[in-house]
């Protein structure tokens, strides 16, 4: 049979990193004949490790790629993750996790929170996580995979907590046997056409001359390709998102329990991360730079993590923005190379794996890159970028501390026009700004406005028609439905030590 | 603390058609404690939304939250099933294709599809294969509607209903009256502002005025309250959706199909229902024509001829009155589109229902989705006449909007690019411009040799087909008899 396969594309990665790797097995794998992939990196420049917690969409993209997830989960050390537990951010003293799941359910068309709210107004609501089974389990330590169908067990998803170091690593022995080709070296001269500008070939510093047709710039936030070479324009978002740091030391795990979620915990320059991974805890401080130095910061997570340290905090250095462009001429910026959003809400990874999506989508197969292809990457790619920084800025803005410079700033400081029309709907009428293409839907906003206090003014006439008494009924049988199912389900260890041992049987 | 907006009192529903009596229930539905009323006389043949005799499947939602049962509409209502529209002649002479509802296919299928549908075809081969199960069950003439709840191999068949739209309008009067909703007919003569941009008080000839807290304009095109209000502003679509004149065929003989038909003439276009008790015809054209020839097109005599300037309000929503349906926008009845956009907007209108106070920025988000479904109905049809064969009949028009995008994604990589609040589904909108004459293009990874996942979607999809041919009765046989058993008088 003839093949209608075109000459395949001759794609170069730059950089071993998680998403250099990532987009090298993605590409590889779902582009077979299309394109022959080969990747440069270089030992002695190492990698950030970016993301120790994903979003549930990690699942979709693993699960493309053919990779067995119990395999996958067993070579990063992973755990699995309901939610992100946000600690002291409205407030000093109060938390509230931010599911991958819902609160409630919406009666006759009004939203849950809106029914909550009035029960509130009786003094009869609980904590608005008791309605959420994703939270209810989260704060159980409990966990199990979600069921099919459209049931109480259906209502959440869950993404993995896992040691970046080696997920990088894992996706190159992936992209390895699928037939990726790499270069060990780094790269000293870029050589383009002087014509069309374009990217020919990469020159390492043996004198080696990789050639390629497509190259995808994956070297972190030095952006060597798009930044460097191609001096595409970065916009920097330092004003809203001031973190710009973070001082990261593992740790053993303080205590028997294995959280099935992440905890963010508001710190008086920025906020510190703990990660629970199967053989220890990942623990950091995010903090900008402006407000205290690195040492300070050092100090900061040494003295507030739990577990015994192993290793000395280290230092990463960030700038949250985006470049104006992420595909320029023929490169592709994927991951810190074309963006970054500080990972409070574990988005690295996420953004990457979109990059890589619409990559695929509107690859230039044959070769020659049609300029509407390369626009509409970056609308798709901007469009992603600019509603997650607006649902960032939100957990820093939605806040009365006032016991520090930093969180003075946050406070008070102006946000996007796009964000202030979110909050000023939402505060007069519980209303949320709704968009089907995104990465946060209603629950994750109202998860994170009702957690860090920031309550409307009214909520729908309709949530006061029924009466109170009723309304609490209904929704006291919702909460003890939530506490049943959760006592049925496993310890999140124990379920992972049981499918552990049930793999190992398998295999 | 938060407490709970002071709900609306009292609201007029202006425009006594289907749209309209529909709007009340659903206003009543969700505010008990509210009064509510329809004022004002049934639209105009222009309206093309409370004239429609069908809508798409949104609808069928619609009525399920509403209670309105569908089994009263095909029984009550001269109630019929549309699985399929088939697009004639819009990419040339003798070409056709069918849209279906849904997005049940396997992106793997839709990619063999698109390959079937790409290749060229020695003469005498045929058509191209069926895209979707209801294609497949429409062409044998084979259905009846799926029991709910039970998992059956047309379950994930998508549909829309058809009625007589007046029955249909009687049926939801029946249920309006029922919800205690009243009604004064007669003609809108007078409006009263009360403060800021909020309107008081409509009076209505020899009836004098009555006052309420919010106000619907359903009242067809002419948009009595919300073009009659000061800040009131039209967005002009005539530059892209070049259909000036309209013809309305009279009501003829019944047709039983489970299609409907939009094909492109030599005038313009022809929209054809089909009807348990009657088939209406729909005729668009650039230029006028004379009677005699839009009625050989229209194959029916003609009730009359609108003219259209199509566009829509720059906001629907202006102080305390809201514009659903022809009010909101016009444009070429080439399709169920109007009803199905109403009722979108209805729904919308629910979802946002304001208290007594209205924050001006529920009003700008209810606008900002309002105008995207107002666009994305602009951004279809407009699809329809950029396509090959109606540039010759209509001329070349300007693409609004994403549209030229959105042909060349497709046509280059059989990608349909999202966008928000689109009256069509992904797979809908690919159905569509292949019916229209487009060929799709491959996504990348379709280039490579090896077809095996698309050969075992379209084996799989095969399978099902048989499996809903030997499931689903013939249509008329079923249609028969639940006709048959609804004349039983009820003990």
């Amino acid at each position: 049979m003839m093949s209608d396969a075109p000459q395949p594309v001759r794609v170069v990665v730059l950089g071993g990193g998680t998403a250099g790797w990532m987009t090298a097995a993605g590409i590889a794998k779902l582009l077979p004949g299309i394109a022959s992939v080969q990747l440069v990196e270089s030992e002695e420049i190492g990698i950030v490790g970016v993301g120790e917690a994903t979003l549930p969409h990690i699942r979709g993209f693993v699960e493309k790629l053919g990779i067995d997830e119990a395999a996958f989960m067993k070579a990063t050390h992973a755990t699995f993750k309901l939610g992100i537990d946000f600690r002291d951010f409205g407030k000093i003293g109060e938390s509230y996790i931010h599911p991958f799941g819902s609160f409630g359910e919406e009666v006759s068309g009004v939203g849950f929170h809106h029914y909550w709210l009035e029960l509130a107004r009786h003094g009869m609501a609980r904590d608005l996580g008791d309605y959420s089974l994703a939270v209810a389990a989260a704060k159980a330590n409990r966990f199990r995979p979600p069921a099919q169908g459209d049931g109480l067990a259906s209502t959440y998803g869950y993404a993995y907590q896992f040691d970046a170091t080696l997920f990088g690593p894992f996706m190159r022995e992936f992209g390895l046997t699928i037939g990726v080709e790499r270069h060990e070296g780094r790269v000293v001269t870029v050589e383009r056409d002087g014509q069309s500008g374009d990217v020919v070939a990469l020159v390492l510093a043996d004198g080696r001359r990789i050639e390629g047709d497509l190259f995808v710039d994956c070297s972190g936030f030095r952006s060597i390709l798009l930044g460097q070479e191609l001096k595409v324009p970065w916009e920097d978002w330092t004003h809203w998102l001031p973190c710009d740091r973070a001082a990261a030391m593992p740790c053993t795990h303080a205590t028997e329990d294995l959280r099935p979620y992440t905890t963010a915990t508001a710190m008086p320059a920025g906020w510190r991360w703990q990660i629970p991974l199967q053989h220890r805890m990942g623990n950091g401080y995010v903090f900008s730079s402006a407000h205290i130095d690195e040492d300070q910061a050092c100090e900061a997570i040494r003295a507030a993590a739990e577990g015994m340290p192993l290793a000395d905090p280290r230092i990463l250095r960030f700038r949250p923005g985006r470049r104006s462009q992420s595909w320029s001429h023929n490169v592709v910026g994927v991951g810190l190379a074309s963006g970054f959003l500080e990972p409070l809400e574990s988005t690295s990874i996420y953004l990457a794996q979109m990059a890589i999506t619409y990559l695929i989508e509107l690859f230039p197969a044959g070769g020659r890159i049609d300029p509407r292809d390369r626009a509409e990457f970056n609308r798709q790619v901007d469009m992603e970028y600019d509603r997650v920084r607006d649902f960032l800025i939100l957990h820093y803005h939605a806040t009365t501390r006032d016991d520090s410079e930093f969180w003075n700033h946050v406070r008070t400081m102006t946000v996007p026009d796009s964000l202030a029309g979110k909050l000023e709907l939402w505060r007069r009428a519980g209303r949320i700004e709704k968009y089907s293409d995104g990465l946060f839907y209603d629950a994750s906003w109202i998860a994170v406005y009702v957690g860090q206090g920031m309550l409307p003014v009214a909520h729908d006439p309709r949530a006061a028609m029924i009466p109170p008494d009723a309304l609490a009924r209904a929704t006291e049988r919702l909460r003890m439905a939530v506490t049943g199912e959760v006592a049925s389900m496993p310890g999140h260890r124990d379920y992972l030590m049981r499918e552990a041992a049930r793999l190992a049987e398998a295999a | 603390m938060s407490t709970p907006r002071e709900p609306l009192r009292r609201i007029l529903v202006a425009g006594g058609g289907q749209l309209g009596v529909l709007t009340a229930i659903a206003l009543r539905r969700a505010l008990p404690s509210c009064e509510v009323a329809v004022v004002g006389g049934e639209p105009g043949p222009a309206a093309f939304a409370d004239s429609s005799p069908t809508a798409m499947s949104f609808t069928n939602k619609l009525h399920d939250r509403l209670g309105i049962g569908e089994a009263d509409i095909v029984m009550r209502a001269g109630g019929s099933y549309r699985l399929v529209t088939r697009y004639a002649g819009w990419g040339g002479e003798g070409q056709s294709g069918v849209v279906a509802y849904g997005e049940a296919l396997d992106p793997a299928l839709k990619t063999a599809f698109a390959r079937d549908w790409g290749q060229v075809r020695l003469p005498g081969a045929g058509g191209p294969p069926a895209g979707s199960l209801a294609q497949v069950l429409a062409e044998a003439g084979r259905f009846a509607p799926p029991p709910p709840g039970e998992p059956t191999p047309i379950s994930a068949v998508d549909y829309a209903l058809r009625w007589n739209p007046a029955a249909y309008r009687d049926l939801l009067i029946a249920e309006a009256e029922a919800l205690c909703i009243n009604y004064a007919p007669g003609v809108i003569d007078r409006i009263e502002m009360g403060e800021g941009d909020t309107i008081r008080a409509i009076g209505l000839a020899g009836q004098g005025l009555i006052e309420a807290d919010f106000f619907v304009d359903c009242s067809g095109p002419q948009a009595a309250l919300l073009a009659a209000h000061p800040r009131f502003a039209f967005t002009d679509w005539s530059a892209s959706l070049p259909t000036r004149h309209v013809y309305i065929a009279q009501a003829s003989a019944p047709v039983i199909a489970l299609e409907d038909r939009v094909t492109l003439n030599r005038a313009g276009w022809l929209a054809e229902v089909a009807g348990i008790d009657a088939r209406y015809a729909l005729l668009g054209t650039p230029a006028p024509l004379p009677r005699a020839e839009a009625e050989a097109l229209l194959g029916a005599p003609a009730l009359g001829a609108v003219a259209l300037t199509p566009g829509r309000a720059a906001e629907p929503w202006i102080g305390n009155v809201v514009a659903l349906g022809d009010a909101a926008a016009r444009f070429d009845p080439l399709g169920p589109l109007h009803l199905d956009l109403a009722h979108r907007q209805l729904a919308l209108l629910v979802e946002m229902l304001p208290g007594r106070d209205i924050a001006p920025l529920e009003r700008a988000e209810y606008n900002r989705r309002s105008v995207l479904m107002m666009e994305g109905v602009h951004e279809v049809l407009a699809l329809h006449f950029a396509a090959p064969a109606a540039q010759a009949v209509f001329g070349a028009q300007p693409l609004p909007g994403r549209v030229a995008a959105v042909i060349d994604q497709f046509q280059r990589r059989g990608r349909i690019p999202f966008r928000e609040e689109l009256p069509l589904l992904g797979q809908e909108q690919f159905a569509l411009l292949v019916a229209l004459g487009w060929t799709p293009g491959l996504p990348p990874a379709a280039l490579a040799g090896d077809h095996a996942r698309e050969d075992q979607a379209r084996a799989a999809f095969e399978a099902e087909a048989r499996a809903a041919l030997a499931f689903a009765p013939p249509y008329t046989e079923w249609l028969g008899r639940t006709l048959s058993a609804s004349r039983v008088p009820a003990g």
